[in-house]
């Protein structure tokens, strides 16, 4: 246990330590902040997908709606986004309790259809309702020149870094904090057998509630930071199925669903891997970087749809075996 | 007037929608495979049509043949090379790789032809039928007839043919079925070829009066879904009446809803009827 503690404190440091060995500005900067973020979100996807298993593909309805909530409120009213982080996370946190008011009793393929759904229509509404979210143009948010802290603009991206850490220590933190609590052992009840658990005394729709509403409210607050880091966003891009929704569980697959260290390992491994191919592909045409994304997909589920740490005691049991 | 107008649009629409989500469902009965990327399989059908009139001259109508035969080709293959393999792992191994097949296609598509809308000339585009105030547009009803006609061949398939019987037996219990003969894997991948396969041909047909575009597939995908879960996942019948209540909702909300609006509509439909009959839905799959 001490061991691990060490390990975790050394590996926290060096991270810290990492944005002042790169440029403020580049490239490698802008790609480890992001990478902070996926974890987070990814984090954040592992309460409902991990702990409940319930596989959800439209957590980028939530993520879309922070984005937009505290957005539109620095616009109209000039909310802090520190405030707008707050009031992002409740509004989806409420689209996640309502949302899972008809969801929660399904289960499998059926909760998944339904997600998927909600977020292509939240990316419908996006679009159309030009008038609140600014429509298919997207949205900017308000570049204010002596914003600074108050405002969450800054003109290095190392600030930015340590924002998306937190939040990821935030999110991760609360992952571990539920799964060792009442709330995590009930959804692994639940999970394990829904009967079971509803025999033993478990409210079992109310229990995955409550992990869906924590869930999309976390997955709310990421969406503001990235409307932060970013700056402009478009309904396309916050609410894409494919680029946040598919993308998120796919680290969590990567990593390994259900773990606390998985939505850590899976960003680490695939979003350095995607950025690869889009510096080596990018430049052959639309389309390839996204395809090879899919081929990853399908060569993970194929091999080891547990993820890398399985995949990883396998070969070492291989080799001792 | 216009709200009788609006249901025989809607009837039109729904005669295509039931033929595309009759491939779904049939996946779905038979496979036990939840395809995410069944949509995906309609642009491909369409394309094959698209390029077929492009090149060969070929009507839609016939390229929809052709559209059949080769994503039914397309689906073997990947139900022998990909889909077997996860057919007994857990649930989340079989949404995903149907959704990397999903990001696949249209990416691929994305690459091979590129972003730009195409679509097709045929002579009976700008015609259309008059009976007594109420109009259909001749590519609607064309469309509508080859789906009522591609409709009828695959249930005479599955219930005249001993084909037909082995792909229900298949679907009911394959471990029975094996015990009798027939090779379970070789009716999934027949299955899995038929069900995309029609999807395919009822994007060919749709293809004179819409354009098609690699992220075409993103505006049938809910659709075709709701569409299968309100008639019962697995129920070829239940699609029938999903696809004409889907195409009637979805023109009669139009004449009180901006366009963009309709896919709100489809989702409260979607999800209610998940709601008010998840048991409903679940009792196909045991």
């Amino acid at each position: 246990m001490n061991r691990t503690v060490t390990l975790i404190v050394l590996a926290l440091a060096v991270v810290c330590g990492l944005p002042w060995l790169v440029s403020e500005n580049g490239y490698l900067l802008r790609v480890m902040t992001l990478l902070m973020l996926f974890a987070a979100m990814a984090q954040s996807w592992n309460i409902v997908g991990g702990l409940a298993n319930q596989i959800s593909l439209g957590h980028a309805a939530f993520f879309g709606l922070g984005a937009y909530t505290s957005t539109i409120l620095l616009i109209r009213v000039g909310l802090s986004p520190w405030l707008g982080v707050v009031a992002g996370m409740l509004v989806a946190a409420a689209a996640g309790a309502l949302l899972s008011l008809p969801t929660m009793r399904l289960k499998g393929h059926y909760f998944a259809l339904a997600t998927l759904a909600f977020g292509e229509v939240m990316r419908s509404i996006g679009n159309t309702w030009s008038s609140v979210t600014g429509g298919p143009a997207g949205i900017s948010v308000p570049l204010v020149p002596d914003g600074g802290l108050v405002l969450m603009q800054f003109s290095s991206t190392r600030p930015y870094f340590y924002i998306m850490l937190v939040a990821l220590l935030v999110i991760t933190g609360i992952y571990w904090k539920i799964s060792h609590s009442r709330l995590g052992y009930e959804l692994r009840a639940v999970k394990a057998n829904v009967d079971s658990a509803e025999v033993i005394g478990i409210h079992t729709t109310r229990t995955k509630m409550l992990a869906a509403t924590i869930s999309a409210g976390l997955m709310g607050a990421c969406g503001v930071l990235y409307a932060q880091f970013n700056f402009f966003f478009d309904p396309d891009s916050v609410f894409s199925l494919v680029s946040v929704s598919v993308r998120i569980a796919l680290i969590c697959i990567i990593g390994g669903i259900g773990t606390v260290a998985g939505p850590i390992i899976g960003a680490c491994f695939l979003l350095p891997l995607e950025e690869l191919f889009n510096a080596t592909l990018s430049s052959a045409g639309a389309g390839l970087s996204q395809l090879a994304f899919g081929l990853i997909l399908i060569l993970i589920i194929l091999i080891e749809p547990r993820g890398l740490q399985t995949l990883y005691q396998r070969l070492v049991a291989r080799r001792t075996a | 007037m216009a709200l009788l107008q609006a249901i025989l649009d809607g009837l039109m629409l729904g005669g295509v929608y039931a033929v595309i989500s009759i491939g779904l469902t049939l996946v779905f009965g038979v496979v036990s495979i939840v395809n995410f990327a069944q949509a995906q399989f309609l642009m491909v059908g369409m394309y094959v049509a698209y390029f077929a009139w492009r090149h060969l001259s070929l009507d839609p109508l016939l390229g929809s043949l052709l559209a059949f035969a080769v994503v039914f080709a397309l689906g073997y293959l990947i139900q022998q090379q990909l889909i077997r393999r996860v057919l007994k792992a857990p649930e989340v191994a079989q949404i995903f790789l149907t959704v990397g097949i999903l990001i696949v296609l249209e990416n691929l598509a994305l690459i091979g032809f590129g972003s730009e809308f195409k679509s097709v000339q045929v002579w009976y585009q700008n015609e259309s039928l008059e009976f007594f105030d109420l109009i259909v547009s001749m590519p609607y009803a064309i469309a509508f007839c080859a789906s009522v006609v591609a409709g009828l061949v695959i249930w005479w398939v599955l219930a005249k043919t001993w084909w037909g019987r082995t792909v229900r037996a298949t679907a009911q219990d394959p471990m029975a079925a094996k015990l009798i003969g027939i090779d379970p894997d070789q009716v999934y991948r027949l299955a899995f070829g038929l069900g995309v396969g029609l999807t395919a041909f009822g994007g060919a047909i749709i293809l004179p009066y819409l354009t098609v575009s690699p992220s075409v597939g993103e505006q049938f995908g809910v659709l075709m879904f709701t569409v299968v879960v309100l008639g019962g996942l697995g129920n070829v019948l239940g699609a029938v009446v999903g696809g004409v209540c889907v195409g009637i909702i979805q023109s009669v909300s139009g004449l009180y809803l901006p366009l963009q609006l309709q896919n709100l509509v489809l989702f409260v439909v979607f999800i209610l009827t998940l709601a008010l009959r998840p048991e409903g839905l679940l009792r196909h799959k045991s």
